[in-house]
């Protein structure tokens, strides 16, 4: 039976492991094929690859433009909702003060309104203003989105760090300021990181409110992307190579930042 | 002139009363252990004098000055947690340097004090090292030295040995003591354990129910205990209790009847005259005969009991028996006796090392 369970346990994996990772293959393995062998059918397992598409992507400046504009978004939001977030989390965690909870409600509430609902409403805003088509909007409206999962994991992270470690700091003649910098930032760290991570993942792929709010000036890569999808013949060549460029930056940025998800990092503060 | 000083300390969390009205009061240099069963508030007054908590009522002084809401750090305490409370991201030393960098200490003293403090705890070693890469030992001397370097006028332990093993424990409470000399500051010492606070404590704070039920010397406490919980938590193991009836009185003495008692016992006041107050003829007192005071077979005082189960600790005997009320009794036998179940035997003691308390449990 044990025997049984475990096969089953593999199988199921794998077939996970099959459904997640399947369409990534396709996508890499695509970007590396001719048109030809694209088109195949019944799909070719074995071609020799070409770097035609890729080098087709890179002397396309619209791609090249719209991967720097997402850098420039994604960092930028990510960023400084981890700058906001933080001392809120922190402020969530560790104080009390009236409408403590319906702030914190407020914050898990921005994420029940589903994106489309507000996308005309801020882009007719966004027009008012004259911030259509800049990065700026792009950057204040991701962080609306990204704010709230930095607050939810950190405020989580900072009440898991013992008590016992603020009372000590406090006698020890820390400011509150210095609680949060000494103590909480640098113990908070694994929850700082998934979080950013993933803020910046989200603000890296999102499609919706890039499409909406930009026109030529300011299009990311996801935009790009989409954007060869029309027109008489589509060239899937250039499209998959396109999305493992864009693939690429939050993949690097993932596994940098995971080797600070380690858990544990509290260990020793206290027995 | 006390240096610590608490009046009418009182601490309730909404209708939950933890403290109900405690004043104590210590003079410079001197040690003193709050013990106490779990829940008895002896941590939350300790907290009370760091700052961590406010009072509900009732004031505190250091040194002289009225700190009731002075914030923690400038009331010049250290305080020593039970979980250590180390900074887990900083070394050992930047975790001792921490309230000199606070502060704003210069470089060049915080590296002489740092120094200072890890030669007087002997860590020097162990200076360059995250915490989790102590043992618990290594851990609470990390605790102890960060108190230590900022000149505290007191300090304060919160159970601070209670997550270490019985061989460290013991090694510790010397080396807290050994501090305690060497330094001369005042101390204030939360524990639950009774040989840590007999060993450590010029003077104890026996607590219960947020309240104190007796303050004194370690010998006070053991010699003469205000009432039935401190004589039960002073002393290892437990003072016997037994029931036993008034026969005479005659001042400040009393002679006492019980079943096992081979002859009626003269017991003499430990509070002084007696007076009228107390126990009279025919009243049901409670007997206490400490386990070390009893000994097999020998002394002016004999007491006939049966033999339940006999546990040798090498050098000693720890018999548990039985009164002929069925009560139970331990004895501490020197030696190695040990005593079948069923057997009867007689053991002897002293009246002068013989308690009486009334039924209320309060001292004669």
């Amino acid at each position: 039976m044990p025997r049984f369970g475990r096969l089953l346990h593999g199988a199921g994996l794998l077939l996970v492991f099959a459904v997640t990772i399947f369409p990534f293959y396709w996508m890499v393995s695509s970007s590396f094929k001719t048109q030809t062998d694209l088109l195949a059918s019944p799909p070719v397992w074995l071609f020799t690859p070409t770097l035609a598409n890729y080098a087709e992507v890179f002397a396309d400046q619209k791609v090249v433009g719209a991967i720097v504009n997402s850098l420039i978004v994604a960092v930028f939001s990510t960023l400084l909702a981890v700058v906001l977030g933080t001392p809120a989390a922190f402020a969530l965690a560790r104080y009390d003060f009236r409408g403590k909870s319906d702030l914190w409600f407020w914050f898990i509430s921005n994420r029940f309104i589903s994106p489309i609902v507000l996308a005309l409403p801020i882009y007719l805003v966004a027009q008012n203003i004259g911030l259509l088509d800049t990065h700026l909007i792009l950057i204040l409206v991701y962080i609306t989105f990204i704010l709230p999962i930095v607050v939810w994991i950190c405020t989580d992270q900072f009440r898991s760090i013992p008590r016992d470690l603020e009372e000590a700091a406090r006698l020890e003649g820390a400011s509150q300021f210095d609680i949060f910098w000494r103590i909480y930032l640098p113990l908070g760290v694994p929850g700082i990181a998934v979080s950013a991570i993933f803020g910046f993942i989200f603000s890296w792929n999102e499609l919706l409110y890039a499409l909406v709010l930009t026109r030529r000036a300011v299009q990311t890569a996801p935009v790009v992307a989409t954007s060869f999808m029309s027109g008489y013949e589509l060239p899937w060549g250039k499209i998959m190579a396109t999305g493992t460029v864009i693939v690429l930056p939050v993949t690097i940025f993932a596994l940098l930042v995971s080797r600070h998800m380690v858990r544990g990092l509290t260990m020793g503060a206290t027995k | 002139m006390s240096f610590l000083r608490l009046e009418g300390i009182e601490k309730r969390y909404g209708a939950a009363s933890v403290i109900n009205g405690v004043s104590i009061s210590a003079r410079e240099g001197e040690f003193v252990v709050f013990v106490g069963p779990s829940g008895c508030g002896k941590s939350t007054l300790l907290r009370m004098i760091a700052g961590l908590e406010e009072v509900t009522a009732g004031e505190v002084f250091i040194d002289g000055a009225r700190v009731t809401e002075l914030e923690p750090a400038k009331r010049k305490v250290s305080m020593v947690f039970q979980s250590y409370a180390l900074f887990p991201h900083m070394t050992v030393r930047d975790n001792i340097a921490f309230g000199l960098k606070m502060s704003k200490v210069p470089k060049a003293e915080i590296e002489r004090q740092v120094a200072e403090a890890a030669r007087i705890l002997q860590m020097e070693p162990l200076l360059d090292r995250k915490p989790r890469q102590l043992s618990g030992g290594q851990r609470q001397r990390v605790a102890i030295g960060r108190a230590i370097v900022r000149h505290p006028k007191l300090f304060l332990f919160d159970e601070p040995l209670s997550n270490l093993d019985a061989e460290l424990r013991a090694q510790m409470r010397v080396e807290i003591a050994r501090l305690h000399r060497e330094l001369g500051v005042t101390m204030v010492y939360v524990t639950h354990d009774q040989v840590e606070a007999m060993t450590l404590a010029d003077r104890i704070v026996v607590l219960r129910g947020g309240r104190v039920e007796q303050v004194g010397s370690p010998d006070e406490l053991y010699d003469a205990p205000g009432n039935t919980f401190v004589a039960g938590f002073i002393g290892s193991p437990k003072m016997n209790l037994i029931t036993a009836a008034v026969a005479a009185r005659e001042g400040a003495a009393l002679t006492v009847t019980h079943p096992s008692l081979v002859a009626p016992l003269h017991v003499a006041s430990r509070q002084g005259g007696g007076g009228q107050s107390g126990p009279g003829v025919g009243d049901t007192v409670l007997l206490g005969l400490r386990p070390e005071h009893l000994m097999l077979g020998e002394g002016p005082n004999q007491i006939e009991l049966t033999a339940d189960l006999s546990e040798s600790l090498g050098g000693s005997t720890l018999i548990y028996a039985q009164t002929r009320a069925a009560e139970p009794m331990v004895l501490q036998a020197a030696g190695r006796r040990l005593l079948g179940k069923g057997e009867t035997f007689t053991a002897g003691f002293d009246a002068a090392r013989a308690y009486v308390f009334d039924k209320d449990g309060r001292a004669f």
